[in-house]
């Protein structure tokens, strides 16, 4: 594989773990899904 | 009145009953066949299979449920399928040894998961003793055992590999494997012990990140994006060995033979090991009205059950088909019979197959678990619905029309646990609707870590299972 790999910097550590960011990401996620379920089930 | 008969209490075949019932009720006559008893929450045997959840909160009893839909449950296993219109009956052997049982039905649903083929690689698989399993909740618990003996060997200073991933060149579930690798690492951070510990993530997948669906591609900081940088990436973050591209041909105490896909082969010892199987489909015995074999009508050579796909097609005009993918799920000889989730037969693989220059196959099967399962189950019950009251079916979804989010566990602590939050859409690639590398839309396809993605996948356990019980508002959670 010649691509970069993904690399977990020490910024990327924190966000994956500030409560707070994760919380609104977890929202995020939830709602992508649900939109893509919906879009997929009227398709 | 019309009889429904639902062969498997997996995903896909609970899904259906459970929206049968709903639909249909107790107007009609709804049978499930299952081996068990009870319902396995599957997803969550990755956390059982490192000691990290109680087996029995992956499990409930079906009765109850299927009491308040009234639907009736035959514990055993189907033997016999005689699907002439005539006289379409399933012949079970049930589960307490008395005489065999006659299902007699209108309609009849597959749904039988995958049938294991540890025996498909030689020294495969938990009889031998060789390397365990997660694939059944037996085995998951066998498998904790005896990570956490490994454990204690690394508790008492001896170093020790771990080795997961797949076990066949032709296996699928690589997510699986993937969280339970990952599972492993977290654990063993946590104790203490991974600097004893050497981790190897062996699999037939092209490049780390593959999972039997050619990988997903989104679109990152301006620029392309791919699973293969993502996962690789947590990989070498992690310190586990990237062994991908090899299928296994055969396992002995303590090695795996593999051939990669230059057609060399090689070893690779370890001290415990978890190996995904290839899996095959349920082969019943298909009997006409005079006694003959109908096998050839409603499956094919893995036991897989022949549905409205377009079968035969080269990678290359698959690849560019999306309508050789079933919408339906339904049998083309025998109209009333239906196959999801695994048991349905497949058109082809997602992966790009690969021959290696010894002429040895490596090709990752498409998967169809999770919620693929619960799509094609609620999509047949939904058609059978349609059939019984209004003679019609007006329900259909391919793989190429579908959304599937997967949900890989990197960590369950839900403090400082982690998760790959991976959402494709489609499953399978169409390259007419989205003409780029990937064939999929770039913008709803999506992929993250962090801790959101541990509370995703403890959310999930708890809603699925609350769904699958028929609990209120049960149908508004999405498969």
């Amino acid at each position: 594989m010649t691509e970069e790999l993904y690399t977990i910097t020490e910024k990327e550590r924190k966000r994956m773990n500030n409560k707070l960011l994760q919380l609104w990401r977890f929202i995020i996620l939830n709602l992508r899904i649900l939109r893509a379920v919906d879009h997929s089930k009227r398709a | 009145m019309a009889k429904i008969a639902i062969i498997g209490a997996g995903f896909a075949g609970h899904t259906a009953a459970l929206y049968l019932g709903d639909k249909l009720g107790a107007d009609h006559d709804i049978t499930v066949i299952n081996r068990s008893s009870r319902f396995g929450y599957v997803p969550s045997w990755v956390w059982v299979g490192v000691g990290h959840m109680d087996p029995e909160k992956t499990m409930f009893e079906l009765e109850p449920v299927y009491d308040k839909f009234g639907i009736k449950l035959v514990v055993g296993s189907a033997e016999e399928i005689h699907p002439d219109p005539e006289d379409q009956y399933v012949m079970v052997n049930p589960k307490d040894g008395h005489t065999q049982v006659r299902v007699d039905y209108d309609y009849l649903i597959i749904a039988t998961g995958a049938r294991l083929n540890f025996e498909g690689t030689p020294g495969l698989g938990p009889e031998t003793g060789n390397t365990w399993s997660i694939c059944t909740r037996g085995h998951a618990v066998q498998a904790s055992h005896h990570y956490l003996e490994a454990v204690d060997r690394l508790k008492a200073g001896e170093k020790q590999t771990f080795v997961v991933g797949t076990g066949h060149p032709g296996a699928t579930c690589q997510g699986a494997a993937f969280e339970y690798v990952s599972n492993i690492h977290k654990d063993l951070v946590k104790k203490g012990l991974r600097d004893k510990a050497e981790i190897i993530y062996l699999s037939n997948e092209p490049q780390p990140g593959d999972f039997g669906v050619r990988g997903v591609q989104i679109f990152r900081h301006g620029k392309v994006f791919t699973a293969a940088q993502f996962i690789g990436g947590i990989l070498k973050e992690f310190g586990i060995v990237d062994q991908t591209g090899r299928g296994v041909k055969e396992v002995q105490p303590g090695k795996a033979f593999w051939e990669d896909m230059d057609g060399n082969e090689g070893e690779t010892a370890f001290d415990f090991a978890m190996l995904v199987p290839q899996f095959l489909g349920t082969k019943f015995k298909y009997i006409g009205k005079n006694g003959e074999d109908l096998s050839d009508k409603l499956m094919n050579a893995g036991g897989f059950v022949l549905v409205d796909a377009i079968y035969g097609l080269e990678y290359e005009v698959l690849e560019q088909t999306p309508e050789a993918w079933p919408a339906v799920y339904q049998n083309r000889y025998y109209r009333n019979i239906f196959a999801g989730g695994i048991a349905f037969a497949p058109p082809g693989p997602i992966s790009r197959p690969h021959v290696t220059p010894t002429g040895f196959k490596i090709s990752p099967a498409p998967p169809r678990t999770g919620m693929i399962s619960g799509v094609t189950g609620r999509v047949i019950a939904l058609n059978v619905a349609d059939l019984v009251i209004r003679g019609r079916m007006t329900h259909h979804e391919r793989m190429t029309e579908m959304v599937a989010a997967c949900i890989a566990s990197m960590g369950d602590s839900l403090w400082d646990g982690s998760a790959a939050s991976i959402v494709m859409y489609p499953v399978v690639p169409d390259m007419r609707r989205y003409p780029n590398e990937g064939g999929r839309d770039m913008i709803t396809t999506h992929m993250e870590m962090g801790l959101s993605g541990a509370w995703m996948k403890r959310m999930l356990h708890t809603t699925f299972i609350h769904k699958l019980q028929g609990r209120i508002g049960w149908q508004f959670i999405p498969e």
